[in-house]
């Protein structure tokens, strides 16, 4: 008997997608996982505009992670044009990548992931029994919005971070005013922790590599090369090692490693990282059964909740040791060059990649987001897991249970190029 | 008892930072939602009812027949539509494609599946009828739920036209046209408080044109100031190309000027 899943418009994820999956035999024919949003061509408009307009229109790639592309994108064409910015730079760029890291770590855990597995259709129909959860949701995806706001001047399509340096910098007051901020929530952080690593999740393995960045001195956020359990290669091998090709039902890139699918995101950096983890955040995983290195795509939340305690517990080192001064952006020397930069961002490695003319004119934009990097490993496990879930026979609880593993990637539709409602023909 | 009123919020093509607008009011939220029947809003809702709406807000433009099949269905069940934010206003930075050369992104035209097909990156007023605006790439968080209680109260929201440089003038930020920044202050609506140039950053002119803007006397200003055509064209076009008359601005024609879309 041949039956077909069908999932249109997917509900709680960031942007558009569609799931079909062809079932006979108990066995999985086919699955494709389609990003269905209309194309916006970023990468064609950044051609031609100037090094120092590339942030400002790539930001719009993604709200959720407008910071991310921005921040990416600075840092491109700094290493295009040799810039070697201060120290002062660099720390509050982590900043703010942290703190879009806390909003949206607390976005999805809670708004998008928690609902169902606390059987809900949403966070805002938990509110009756689960208040104090969703305020506890609220309250961390306030702070993160402060800390980018008070960074880069507003909070979504931050404004201040130009090439070369800071337009405008938070005074010492604003750090410290952060810090007690961060300090107080450092408990809904841990509490965030604890109830992600409690929730029952299936019991599947996810063979695959698990690619992050690597940094000597820090968990990974702005620098390092890439890693994964057997596998070193610096940022500007990426695409020797990592191909991208487009499937004709997607809008969206696929992209893989030596023909097979990979994985980046909290779980990878988690996974490959675990001793640059603050001390809270590896306390906080001694309180869940799950153990890194993990390779069940499932605990992706958890690995996300682990990192809201890293994120908050290196926010507040940063806001405590830096001494902000005043101090203009570096003016480049133009020169015909190329310029890459791979960064953590919410949902994995995002890479941004520009080529200049002498004037210091876009002749070349690619950039390759973390959905894009993971799609190709969702169908593959989505396929997989299918399989052990087809015994419920309940066709709604099937697609709550594939909803469920896709929702744990976190995917943001919008940057690689909304999800489940399901049609099935048996 | 009066019922209470039936919303919804949607995205077509777009980044979601508009619908993040509206869940970042974080104190507010859930006032908020005891006073409305928020009957659907997928971006973080599974069960999502579509019958009918007195107001739906619509993030996006349309960029795909998805983007239109949604767009027009919506129409058909809302007594009224929002634009919320650039893209649905104006078409924001997607829009742009109107003045880039084919050559430049035709390569990335993906093969698709029969079910998407692209179309001409538009502004939801060029397809259905659009009530109110809240413009801005992001809108502004505090104008949305203004936006809501003036619905809310039976009040007629309108629509703000003074130029950013009002705002700017009352947060004593240093002119950023003076300093030498191609900076879209005069010419574009404000109700933003100047976030950007507060921030450092020059206006780029996300909200859309304001009431009362000379083109012509800006555009002759910028070029006094050394700024290109061509770098005054794309600036201004980045964000509300769509929205703007510049073209009798401008005399030369360069090949920019030939790709003058149809909606100009």
């Amino acid at each position: 008997m041949t039956h077909t899943i069908n999932l249109n418009h997917i509900t709680k994820i960031e942007g558009h997608a569609s799931l079909y999956v062809e079932i006979k035999d108990n066995k999985v024919m086919k699955c494709r996982l389609s990003s269905i949003e209309g194309s916006r061509y970023f990468e064609g408009l950044l051609k031609g505009k100037h090094y120092f307009e590339a942030h400002e229109i790539s930001s719009r790639i993604c709200g959720v992670c407008s910071c991310a592309h921005t921040v990416a994108a600075v840092t491109a064409m700094e290493n295009a044009l040799n810039i070697k910015t201060t120290k002062q730079t660099k720390e509050l760029k982590k900043l703010l990548t942290l703190g879009e890291r806390i909003r949206s770590h607390a976005a999805h855990l809670y708004f998008l992931a928690l609902p169902d597995y606390l059987g809900y259709e949403s966070a805002l129909a938990m509110l009756p029994k689960y208040r104090k959860e969703v305020k506890s949701a609220l309250r961390l995806m306030k702070l993160g919005n402060k800390l980018v706001k008070v960074v880069g001047g507003r909070d979504l399509h931050p404004v201040s971070l130009t090439v070369g340096g800071f337009l405008k910098i938070p005074t010492k007051d604003q750090l410290i005013e952060l810090a007690n901020d961060i300090n107080e929530l450092q408990p809904d952080a841990f509490a965030t922790a604890k109830l992600f690593g409690s929730l029952d999740i299936p019991d599947i393995e996810n063979d695959c590599e698990y690619f992050s960045l690597h940094d000597e001195k820090e968990f990974p956020i702005l620098e390092g090369n890439l890693i994964s359990a057997g596998s070193t290669f610096k940022q500007s091998e990426y695409l020797d090692y990592f191909k991208e090709y487009h499937e004709p039902y997607s809008t969206a890139n696929f992209v893989v490693r030596e023909d097979k699918s990979y994985l980046v995101g909290a779980i990878s950096r988690i996974n490959n990282n675990y001793n640059k983890l603050s001390k809270d955040a590896k306390r906080a995983i001694t309180t869940s059964k799950i153990k890194f290195p993990s390779k069940n795509p499932f605990a992706n939340n958890f690995a996300q909740a682990v990192e809201l305690v890293h994120c908050l517990d290196h926010s507040i080192e940063i806001c405590n040791e830096l001494y902000p001064r005043q101090e203009n952006p570096i003016q480049p020397k133009l020169k015909a060059s190329r310029g890459l930069a791979a960064i953590e961002v919410p949902r994995g490695i995002l890479f941004h990649d520009y080529t200049l003319d002498k004037k210091g004119i876009i002749t070349k934009a690619n950039i390759i987001t973390p959905t894009a990097q993971n799609l190709k490993n969702m169908e593959d496990n989505i396929k997989k897991f299918i399989p052990s879930i087809l015994h419920l026979k309940n066709e709604e609880k099937i697609n709550l249970e594939i909803e469920k593993l896709i929702r744990s990637y976190d995917p943001c539709f919008s940057c690689s190029t909304h999800f489940l409602k399901v049609k099935w023909d048996k | 008892m009066k019922s209470k009123l039936k919303v919804g919020i949607y995205g077509l093509t777009g980044c979601a930072g508009c619908q993040l607008s509206i869940i970042f009011n974080e104190d507010e939220l859930l006032d908020l939602l005891s006073l409305i029947d928020l009957r659907a809003f997928p971006f973080i809702k599974g069960h999502n009812l579509d019958e009918e709406f007195d107001l739906v807000f619509m993030e996006g433009l349309v960029a795909s027949n998805n983007d239109l099949e949604l767009l027009k269905k919506i129409r058909a069940k809302t007594k009224i539509l929002v634009a919320l934010g650039a893209c649905a206003h104006t078409g924001c930075i997607p829009a742009y494609r109107h003045w880039t050369l084919k050559e430049d992104y035709e390569h990335l035209l993906y093969r698709k599946d029969e079910i998407i097909k692209d179309q001409e990156p538009t502004p939801i007023d060029a397809h259905v009828k659009v009530d109110f605006v809240i413009p801005g790439c992001p809108p502004d968080k505090q104008e949305i739920l203004n936006f809501i209680k003036d619905i809310l109260n039976g009040k007629t929201p309108r629509p703000y036209n003074n130029p950013v440089c009002i705002e700017c003038k009352r947060n004593y930020n240093d002119c950023l046209l003076i300093k030498g920044k191609l900076c879209m202050g005069p010419i574009t609506a404000g109700n933003c408080n100047a976030v950007c140039i507060n921030g450092g950053f020059e206006c780029w002119g996300c909200r859309g044109p304001s009431g009362d803007a000379n083109y012509t006397a800006y555009i002759n200003l910028l070029r006094e100031k050394g700024f290109s055509d061509k770098f005054i064209k794309t600036r201004m076009k980045l964000f509300a190309g769509l929205k703007l008359k510049t073209e009798e601005a401008f005399d030369d024609k360069d090949k920019l000027d030939i790709l003058t879309c149809t909606f100009c």
